[in-house]
């Protein structure tokens, strides 16, 4: 496989026992994303775009197959590959500020701590004014804030998000979208996320991995490149080019046959 | 910016629709609805009308001559014979030696049911290994363990507070695996994620989320631990609010029995308030909403 900065996937498979039969979950999946650029797995319900970003995060075992993330062998979870979760994961007994501190200092990351890291982090994703506030005072995009400094301030090689803002509502999930596009383009993080939303993964992705199920392939991977010509967190320039609008309608076909070979 | 973190603001902007805009003219807010909340005051007035009407049916039927007041006394009684024994009998040493039994045995069932409670509840193998034996020694009444301490360890404290040990620990045990248990998984993956080892997690992370399930728990156990001391001490003491019962019935003074009782039920809730007190002090984050 490629050997660079960056995420590697080769030949991931998982399988797994139900009722005396083997089923194959993902079948012989080989990808990669450079280093400082933004994936996304795109795919139907069931073509296990989350298993296989928790098996990059070390969270599960593939059956067969291997991950380097910067040439290293991902084997177990570790801090260089921090998770966003889509369920509320703020731990709900420390203050916003202590939340983001948590990683440097199970990490014993003094230095990190006293240079300030937490508050850039806080200041980063715009909750300087909630610092001190309990996870149970803050809304739900709040929360899902507080998830991305946390992870960030921890400074991972690789961000992973398993469908991050699927708990939100329209209109706080697009302000997210563009919140965490700002950070990690200024903190050029290598960001992995899992969407099942086409409009989501276009707008995030520099490269978009659609997965087909039964058993999760990969099936296509899409460059959303044209966003390039279009100003920046321009949402309004985004939905009317047509690129976006041919990419979208290509995506729903891929979808479409999927529910085909379902049913 | 600031527009974005207004979004708490306008969450709460709902109106419920009030009783009288109703159109079929009922009050919707009726006596009895369902899942009601209602106003401190009126709960403590509700609480104390419970009370009242205790204290008034217990005094009218001591009036009734169905029993000799002697065995049946009326609060006034009872309540002068609590004054008596504290004032004139040197009853609070007993009660002193009560707590102290109490709060003895309570603290080594802590220390005994907390590591193996935290333990079994991370570690499924952790619990295999010791939930068929604990769970099992839960069903076999203390009590029934009274003749062999009695043989083993005398008639002292030792045997009291053993008792009253047995009685609790193994319920603990399992309850505070059962606290440990319920911590979210995505929490455990995250503290993971972000680099925590297994020592790090149990601790900043399963322990941490468990604590207040913990004192709550524990709360609810002491009630137990008040019946076995009641029974250890009614069964051999020279001390403690048991052994002042029993020797009150030696003489027939029923209302020194029932001025017993009614001190166990004043403690009882006493350390009752005292724990809720301790969660609401240390575990303010769960005020609005469990998380």
């Amino acid at each position: 496989m490629l050997s660079a900065r960056g995420l590697s996937v080769s030949g991931i498979s998982k399988s797994f026992q139900s009722g005396g039969r083997t089923i194959l979950a993902l079948d012989d999946i080989s990808l990669s994303l450079p280093a400082g650029k933004v994936g996304v797995l795109l795919g139907p319900s069931g073509c296990g775009k989350s298993t296989l970003l928790r098996m990059i995060a070390g969270l599960e075992t593939p059956s067969g197959g291997g991950i380097t993330l910067n040439d290293r062998a991902v084997y177990r979870p570790a801090r260089d590959r921090g998770m966003v979760f889509q369920d509320y994961t703020s731990f709900p007994w420390l203050t916003v500020r202590d939340n983001v501190a948590y990683g440097l200092k199970i990490n014993g990351d003094s230095s990190a701590l006293n240079e300030g890291t937490v508050d850039h982090f806080i200041r980063a994703v715009g909750l300087d004014k909630f610092a001190d506030a309990y996870p149970h005072q803050l809304s739900g995009g709040m929360r899902q804030r507080v998830a991305i400094a946390r992870t960030l301030a921890n400074y991972p090689d690789l961000l992973l998000m398993d469908e991050p803002f699927g708990a939100l509502d329209p209109e706080t999930r697009w302000q997210m979208q563009d919140l965490l596009l700002s950070v990690v383009r200024k903190e050029r993080t290598t960001v992995m996320a899992v969407s099942h939303d086409i409009e989501e993964a276009l707008y995030l992705g520099d490269v978009v991995f659609f997965l087909s199920r039964h058993p999760g392939r990969l099936k296509e991977t899409l460059y959303p490149d044209f966003k390039a010509g279009l100003p920046e967190n321009d949402r309004e320039a985004f939905l009317q080019s047509d690129d976006y609008r041919r990419l979208d309608l290509h995506i729903r076909r891929l979808m479409r046959d999927e529910g085909r070979d379902a049913a | 910016m600031t527009a974005k973190l207004s979004e708490t603001a306008t969450r709460h902007t709902m109106i419920p629709k009030t009783a009288t805009e109703a159109p079929s003219g009922k009050r919707s807010d009726h006596w009895f609805d369902f899942n009601q909340t209602i106003p401190g005051a009126q709960r403590f007035m509700l609480g104390t009308v419970g009370w009242l009407a205790f204290l008034l049916f217990w005094q009218v039927t001591s009036q009734l001559e169905f029993a000799p007041d002697r065995l049946y006394p009326g609060p006034a009684a009872v309540f002068s014979s609590l004054q008596e024994l504290f004032l004139e009998k040197g009853f609070f040493s007993d009660v002193v030696s009560s707590v102290t039994r109490i709060v003895i045995s309570f603290g080594i069932a802590i220390l005994i049911a907390l590591p193996l409670g935290l333990l079994m509840g991370s570690f499924a193998r952790v619990d295999s290994l010791l939930n068929p034996l604990l769970g099992a020694w839960r069903y076999l009444p203390a009590p029934a363990f009274i003749p062999l301490l009695l043989m083993w360890l005398g008639t002292g404290d030792t045997q009291k507070i053993t008792l009253l040990l047995m009685g609790v620990v193994f319920f603990l045990v399992i309850m505070l695996a059962d606290v440990t248990r319920q911590t979210p998984r995505v929490l455990i993956e995250t503290a993971k994620t972000l680099g925590g080892g297994r020592r790090i997690i149990l601790w900043t992370v399963l322990f941490r989320h468990s604590l207040p399930g913990y004192v709550d728990t524990c709360r609810q156990m002491l009630a137990v631990s008040w019946t076995y001391l009641v029974i250890a001490e009614i069964v051999a003491a020279t001390d403690g609010i048991g052994a002042m019962m029993m020797r009150a019935k030696r003489f027939v003074h029923v209302d020194d029995i029932m001025a017993g009782i009614v001190t166990i039920g004043v403690l009882g809730l006493l350390f009752d308030i005292l724990f809720r007190l301790v969660y609401r002090k240390c575990f303010p984050y769960l005020g609005r909403e469990q998380s």
